[in-house]
């Protein structure tokens, strides 16, 4: 009886433990506070998006400028990513045909 | 049963009166002798080559390519019975509609008929190039037992499909002196003759007609035919060469008073891996990447075409891209599909990439051309020389189509492109070429912008026409065997009612 205590008690730790890490992202990479946090926020994965955003900030204006930009449409990242190939807003970033938006915001990601 | 004849065992200066000459033993020149075999009027087919392959024969092809580099003059095509059929691949496709419009986006476009005029002749070009039931765009609801077709947003692209000569069970395509050989020597009143080379398109004094034709063996034999009627089936290339060399009483050769003959010759170019195209769920289906099988014998495959509004609204040519191997993509592409993918909130953890090939089609280029060379082969005929040509619209044209693609593959959360090229040089090192010569005879209804006029017939010259892929004067991106054999049936036709 003490011993299934003691288990179910341990099971439950380690379901605590799970929940904390994934609901305060304890083991994902935090980058530093940054004044574009409200847009960059909507990246899960920053790593994969700096990198393909390093091709994309090349032809594409400043941080501020483009988070001006960004805050302006309003909408999130996902939102519009949806919506801008059915509204033919597709670019090129290094040969890969992506939505307008995902150009913006991995570069904005690579400028930080 | 009449057997093959060989011209090199005639006696010298030999004089045969056929009612109709047709010169070229390749699939325009056999489906022609065939359809006519029944019409009661006596046949003379006159092939370079033999039955095989041979060195001495092929050795006639020789010439020279200048411009972009393109494949040697004597290296896409077969110079004995059946042609280039030899080497074919088999895949088949009609012409679209728009192939025969006046596009005033596309200089020199258009046919002088709808694709119409020559629809009710596919049913049996089909059955020549035994391509098996016409299906074609009605194969995808076929094929739907064998999986979803790609997910493609609505927009400029659409699953098309390439139908197949005698792929099934590894057979080979259709070679069309192997499988009509028979046919041919059964027909009593067709006479093939081997190893008999035109050197001569012989015009009366006024120019108006065809007297006869000269012809030549390798073993030095020299014959006369005086026939009634005579068709050039000998290739783009070729028929281009023949007619230009034989300037005896036209200084610019036959047909050639606008200077139009051996202008706007085409190719499909076929650049190698022009692209990456990205699936999520990395569920490609089966008959995009291989042959689909059907019940009634359909051997298929799937490949992506641009519809015709989308050419008509972008002022693009055609194009046919095609899905091969699976790929592997590298860190800066990964990152790319997760970026993208998590935008769009699906799952690519299971993505995989195919890469792209392509049949594109050239615009009409009057520049690129055959004229003749200095050097002449065994026969004493002038060599031909290409100059080939392909304009950086060629490129950006058939780039636009393949952005709509990956545009309508992200409009449906289904995947994602990559283009591999964006610079000429990027283009030209991935470039082959599909050997599909074309456009040196031109179809026109005027003599001042075509050779031949809506029946094929040589403007200008009563009894002389050309069949075959060289009177399309807008190439499309389909492969041409199967529509040159529906045209030279329409040119049958013709004949049949010239002849009687």
């Amino acid at each position: 009886m003490r011993r299934r205590g003691l288990l179910t008690g341990m099971i439950a730790v380690a379901a605590l433990a799970a929940g904390a890490a994934w609901k305060f992202r304890l083991f994902a990479k935090h980058y530093p506070p940054t004044p574009y946090d409200d847009l960059l926020s909507q990246i899960t994965d920053r790593e994969p998006a700096i990198m393909f955003g390093s091709a994309a900030r090349k032809s594409l204006p400043s941080a501020a400028r483009l988070a001006a930009e960004l805050r302006r449409d309003g909408r999130i990242l996902s939102a519009r990513a949806e919506i801008e190939p059915k509204e033919n807003r597709v670019t090129e970033v290094a040969g890969w045909i992506v939505p307008q938006s995902v150009a913006l915001y991995a570069a904005l990601a690579a400028q930080i | 049963m009449s057997a093959f004849q060989d011209a090199r065992s005639f006696p010298k200066d030999t004089v045969l009166s056929p009612d109709l000459a047709i010169i070229g033993g390749g699939p325009a020149g056999i489906s022609l002798a065939l359809a006519l075999a029944d019409s009661g009027q006596s046949i003379l087919l006159l092939e370079s080559g033999g039955v095989t392959f041979d060195a001495q024969a092929q050795k006639l092809y020789e010439g020279k390519e200048t411009g972009v580099a393109y494949t040697a003059m004597d290296g896409g095509r077969l110079r004995y019975l059946g042609g280039s059929t030899n080497h074919w691949g088999g895949w088949c496709r009609p012409l679209d509609p728009i192939d025969f419009e006046d596009r005033d986006a596309v200089p020199y476009s258009g046919w002088p008929f709808p694709r119409s005029e020559i629809e009710p002749y596919f049913a049996r070009a089909q059955a020549l190039v035994e391509a098996g039931p016409w299906v074609y765009d009605k194969a995808g609801e076929a094929a739907s037992d064998s999986g979803p077709l790609l997910g493609l947003a609505p927009g400029g692209v659409y699953t098309s499909w390439f139908q197949f000569s005698k792929t099934k069970d590894g057979v080979l395509p259709t070679h069309f002196g192997d499988r009509y050989q028979n046919d041919l020597k059964r027909a009593a009143k067709i006479m093939p003759l081997l190893n008999a080379n035109l050197t001569g398109i012989r015009l009366s004094k006024d120019g108006r007609q065809m007297d006869h034709l000269d012809v030549a063996t390798l073993a030095g034999n020299r014959l006369v035919v005086k026939p009634r009627f005579t068709v050039l089936a000998a290739g783009a290339i070729e028929n281009a060469r023949l007619l230009l060399a034989s300037n005896d009483v036209t200084a610019a050769g036959v047909g050639n008073g606008n200077d139009l003959v051996g202008r706007f010759f085409a190719d499909h170019p076929i650049p190698r891996d022009v692209a990456t195209l990205v699936l999520f769920d990395g569920r490609m289906p089966p008959f995009y990447t291989n042959f689909l099988t059907l019940p009634n014998g359909a051997v298929l495959r799937a490949a992506l075409s641009p519809r015709a509004e989308f050419l008509r609204q972008k002022n693009v040519v055609g194009s046919l891209t095609t899905i091969e191997n699976e790929t592997k993509l590298d860190a800066f592409a990964t990152a790319a599909v997760e970026t993208t993918a998590e935008a769009l909130r699906v799952d690519a953890s299971k993505a995989k990439a195919f890469s792209l090939g392509c049949g594109m089609e050239l615009a009409p280029d009057p520049d690129r051309r055959i004229t003749l060379s200095d050097k002449r082969d065994a026969l004493g005929m002038p060599q031909a020389v290409l100059n080939m040509t392909i304009s950086d619209d060629d490129f950006l044209h058939f780039r636009q189509t393949l952005s709509e693609l990956g545009r309508q593959l992200l409009a449906a959360r289904s995947g994602m492109i990559h283009l591999s090229y964006s610079q000429r040089h990027e283009w030209l090192s991935a470039m082959d070429w599909g050997n599909h010569h074309l456009g040196t005879t031109r179809m026109s209804t005027d003599p001042r912008k075509g050779v031949v006029d809506a029946d094929s017939r040589v403007h200008g010259i009563a009894n002389l026409y050309v069949a075959g892929s060289s009177v399309f004067p807008t190439y499309g991106s389909s492969n041409p065997t199967m529509n040159l054999v529906a045209l030279t049936l329409r040119l049958a036709d013709h004949l049949r009612k010239a002849l009687a």
